[in-house]
Formats: structure tokens, sequence, C-alpha cells
């Protein structure tokens, strides 16, 4: 690669143990079905950027966050497209790790010794839908107060723990301005450092294990 | 037992309790704190004379909270032997129901359920009835019960 990286790999040293990264002979059979993952991957990576974006303008407060996203939408240069491309994005990346899955499924890539590979897979499912999930709530208005007020209701119905779980996850007993901050938090920070290593964790087996294999 | 294995093994403790610790403190730091502090309040709400005479009506009591004035709904019901109120809020997941006048029903707009003018769950997904708030008539105004945090005042 170029001389700048060079010169910063001799004192990483990351070269050596992904040689031919860009190189590697792919296993016979493959098909444009095994590119939705990198497609989520993608979906990812997109979100992550806009998401850093939106962050600089959208304040996480009872009082001022729906007047927040209308200044990102009215008033910030490009605002309403970055927003977008946020929206668009995460509808896409839910997608494709669904499309992903079904192609896992179906070629049987879960079977050993890629079984933990299919576990890791699916905790970045759940942390993708609670980045929807939490992501929805703040616009701060009707539809995303009472889309989260069923949403969290649904966890009071398991029995005996449920109630505590809901007042868990929504920092009080309704959806008000601490359930603001918690999922602010939650889509900012937690989720995306969870998904993060999920990933890695996945490429990293995705590499080792290989991606076709024995079936 | 080895020197080794001895450390091995306090090492292996020392880290597990810390993990539980850690992961104990974080839990109860999130819940919130305060639900137990509720008590009951009872909310202006309306003059005597704005009662339904008889049927459903559509009202609202106040509270100030942090220095908001809060406006509540809630549903006043004269049947033919008691007034009572009635929360809105729908037993199944918590959308806010609505009074639909012709039908003479109570219809939640989230996932269709439907509650009779006495709270009554007639067709959907509600597991019970519509709560019923305590009321109460005192100087010509009435009044209705809610459970609220401490910090709030009527
Ligand atoms: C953000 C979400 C996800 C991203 C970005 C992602 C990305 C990838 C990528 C790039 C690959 C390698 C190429 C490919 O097969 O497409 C891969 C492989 C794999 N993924 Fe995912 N994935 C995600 C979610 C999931 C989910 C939800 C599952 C299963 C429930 C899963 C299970 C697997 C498995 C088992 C492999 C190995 C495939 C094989 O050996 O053929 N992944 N993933
Ligand atoms: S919340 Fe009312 S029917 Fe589901």
């Amino acid at each position: 690669m170029g001389r700048a990286f060079d010169w910063l790999d001799k004192k990483f040293r990351i070269k050596a143990p992904h040689k031919g990264f860009l190189r590697r002979r792919l296993p016979p059979g493959l098909s444009y079905f095994y590119c939705l993952g990198g497609a989520a991957f993608t979906s990812y990576l997109i979100l992550f950027i806009t998401g850093l974006m939106l962050s600089l303008y959208y304040i996480p407060s009872e009082m001022e966050a729906y007047e927040s996203v209308l200044t990102i939408q009215r008033e910030v240069h490009l605002g309403w497209l970055i927003r977008s491309v946020h929206k668009w994005s995460a509808t896409l990346l839910i997608v494709f790790i669904l499309c992903h899955t079904i192609r896992v499924f179906i070629s049987r890539a879960y079977k050993s010794p890629k079984e933990l590979n299919w576990i890791v897979g699916c905790l970045t499912l759940v942390s993708a839908f609670a980045s929807g999930f939490t992501g929805y709530l703040l616009p701060w208005d009707q539809k995303s107060y009472w889309a989260t007020t069923v949403g969290t209701s649904m966890a009071a119905t398991i029995p005996i723990m449920g109630r505590h779980l809901m007042y868990l996850i929504r920092g009080g007993m309704d959806v008000g301005g601490s359930t603001l901050i918690r999922f602010y938090s939650f889509h900012v920070l937690w989720l995306p450092v969870t998904m993060a290593a999920l990933l890695w964790a996945h490429f990293h087996m995705v590499k080792r294990l290989g991606i076709k294999g024995r079936l | 037992m080895t020197r080794r294995d001895f450390l091995t093994g306090t090492v292996k403790a020392i880290i597990s309790a810390l993990v539980t610790g850690v992961t104990v403190v974080a839990a109860y730091f999130m819940y919130p704190a305060g639900l137990r502090s509720r008590t009951m309040v009872y909310c202006d709400c309306m003059d005597e004379d704005a009662l339904p005479k008889k049927g459903v009506k559509r009202a609202e009591y106040r509270y100030t909270q942090k220095g908001r004035e809060m406006a509540v709904g809630v549903f006043i019901v004269k049947d033919d032997s008691a007034v009572y109120a009635l929360s809105p809020v729908c037993t199944h997941l918590g959308c806010l129901v609505n009074y639909n006048r012709h039908k003479n029903e109570f219809i939640c707009p989230c996932h269709g359920g439907r509650y009779d003018a006495s709270g009554k769950v007639i067709s959907g997904p509600p597991p019970g009835p519509l709560a019923r708030l305590p009321l109460k008539i005192e100087n010509g105004r009435v009044y209705i019960g809610v459970m609220l945090p401490a910090a709030a005042a009527a």
C-alpha cells in the first residue's frame, strides 16, 4: 500500500496477519447473496457517519428535542439530506440483515464450527432492532411518543419482573424526559459501541472459519 | 493445592465478584428512583355544574410539576346510579382511547380495543376494563385522585 500507510505499519504491524486482504481467493460457488452481510455493514457505516453528524445539532431534552429536529430539517445546511439518509439506511440495515440471515439459514452456514457466529449475528440483529426502536423516540413527536409508550408497555407483560423492567427501560413510570435521555444514550453510545464489538467478532470469525466451509 | 492454583483461583474469584458487583450496581443505578414516593393527590377538574347529566364527557384535570402546567385527559361518566371517572389509558399497551358518541363506546386507535361506556371490554386485545379513578366533589368543584410524584402539586 501507500508510503504513509507503510510508515504507520512499521509501528502497528497490522499488515502481516492480513496479507492480501483484497486479493484473497474466494471459494467456488459464491453468489451475490453472499454480499448481503456486506451490504448490511455498509448501511451500518452510513448510519454511524450520518449519526455523528446529526448528534452535533440534536438536543436530547424534553423541551428542545422536537424544535432541534425541526431546525435540522429546515435550517441546518443539508440537514434534511443527512436526516433522510440516516432514516433510509436504518430501514435498509434491517432489510439487509434479515436477508443476510435468510441466506445464512438457507445455505446452512450456521452449522458447526460456525454456530458462535450465528449467535453473534443474532445479537447484532437484536442490537439493530434496539437501535431502531430507541432512535424512533428521538424526534419527540406524537407518533414517536405513542410508539414508545406501546413498545415499552410490552415489557410489562412479562410475569413478575415485567413492571420493573418497564420502569427500568423508561427511567420512570411513564414515558417522559428521562426516557428521552436514556434512549438517546442507548442510541448514540451503548448500542453503536456494542454493535462495533459484535461486528468485529463476526468478521474475525468469518476470516478464521471461512465463509463457505463444510455444509 | 499448589501456590499457582491458589493464586489463579483467587484471581478468578475476585474477577467474578467484580463483574457481578458492577452489574448489580449498574442495574440499581439505572432503576428509576422515587417511584415509591408517589402519593394520591386530588386534582382540580371541573365545576360540579359541568358534570354530565347522562353519558360520557371528556374533561381534563390539572396539576403543576417542575413549574410546568400539566393537563391530563379523563372521562367523566354518569350512568343511572353513579358518576365516576375513567382513565383514558388503554389497558392493553397504554394508548389513549377516544370516546365515540355514535356507538357509545371507547375505541383505542392503536390496536382497535373497544370498551363500553362503563369501561368494560367489548372486543379487541385489552385484558381488562378501563381503570376507574377516585372522584370527589367538594365545595362545588370536582376533583380527580391520581398518583403523582412528590414534587407535583394540585
Ligand atoms: C449489522 C448486521 C450484520 C452485518 C453487518 C453482517 C455482516 C456479515 C458479513 C460481511 C459476512 C461475510 C459475508 C456474508 O456472508 O455476507 C457475514 C457472515 C455471517 N453472518 Fe453476518 N452480518 C450481520 C448480521 C448477521 C445476523 C443477524 C446473522 C444470523 C442470525 C449473521 C450470521 C452470519 C454467519 C453465520 C456468517 C458466516 C457466513 C458463512 O460462513 O457463510 N449475521 N456477516
Ligand atoms: S393499546 Fe389499546 S388496543 Fe393496544
